[in-house]
């Protein structure tokens, strides 16, 4: 019921350059946000983008490291809201590595959005809201 | 007619009863008392529960004659595929990211 989002990707790169871009705030901000990371268990941080007011998002993403196991898995908080204080979205980021003769699988879960994709997948299939939306939306529920 | 959207979704649809409550209103609208057949706790606990769930601006409550009939409300479940749908774009659009910035690195290295 928590997995929500869940993303595979394959890089032909050694799992430790993965590692190195997943967890070094330089290389963090060049390819997802502004940060202040730490790889730190305990640590908090910040991620900065702009801000999404149509989705009560006010563009700063509150985290906290949970886990770190170098060059394997790395687990934080993914919390954000419409202002400093007020919390909509309180959800959890997973990235695992999988080294491979060819290169590396990286598995990405964003989870949390508590439990709704088989009941709401059927409640759309049931209904046929929408059709469009829903279709998109079991896609996303497959591509788990 | 009565609808609010003062709670967060989310939390409303956490509780296992209230996710049964809304596969119960997918298939027909019913009644809070029809509803409350369905469960063992007492018809005040359901009402609480489609109270959290109209509060959330998961369902409609109409008046009909004497009984409250609850109904889904499809508006009200907007805001959770939205994140979804928007995430697996924004994560695929990262993870090309990433890639390319990994590539750039790896020829970097092999040119010094």
């Amino acid at each position: 019921m928590q997995r929500d989002l869940v993303i595979k990707w394959f890089f032909p790169h050694p799992a430790e350059k993965v590692w190195e871009c997943l967890t070094t705030p330089e290389l963090i901000s060049q390819w997802l946000m502004k940060n202040d990371f730490k790889p730190i268990v305990g640590h908090k941080f910040q991620f900065h983008t702009r801000p999404i007011p149509k989705m009560g998002f006010d563009g700063i993403v509150y985290c906290e490291v949970l886990e770190i196991i170098p060059d394997k898995k790395l687990v934080y908080t993914w919390q954000g809201g419409p202002k400093p204080g007020v919390i909509r979205l309180d959800t959890v980021l997973t990235w695992t590595l999988t080294p491979g003769a060819e290169g590396t699988t990286l598995l990405l879960e964003h989870t949390g959005f508590k439990g709704l994709q088989n009941y709401l997948t059927s409640i759309f299939l049931e209904r046929g809201w929408k059709k469009n939306v829903a279709r998109r939306f079991t896609k996303i529920l497959e591509s788990r | 007619m009565k609808m609010r959207n003062v709670l967060d979704p989310f939390q409303a649809i956490a509780d296992p009863s209230r996710r049964q409550i809304l596969m119960m209103l997918a298939k027909d609208k019913q009644s809070i008392n029809s509803l409350a057949g369905n469960f063992e706790m007492s018809r005040p606990a359901v009402s609480k529960h489609v109270r959290v769930l109209y509060e959330a601006g998961l369902i409609q409550i109409k008046d009909q004659g004497r009984e409250r009939l609850c109904e889904l409300h499809e508006d009200g479940f907007d805001e959770i595929k939205n994140w979804l749908i928007f995430f697996d774009q924004f994560w695929k659009g990262k993870l090309q990211n990433l890639e390319q910035l990994l590539n750039q690195r790896a020829n970097k290295n092999e040119n010094d």
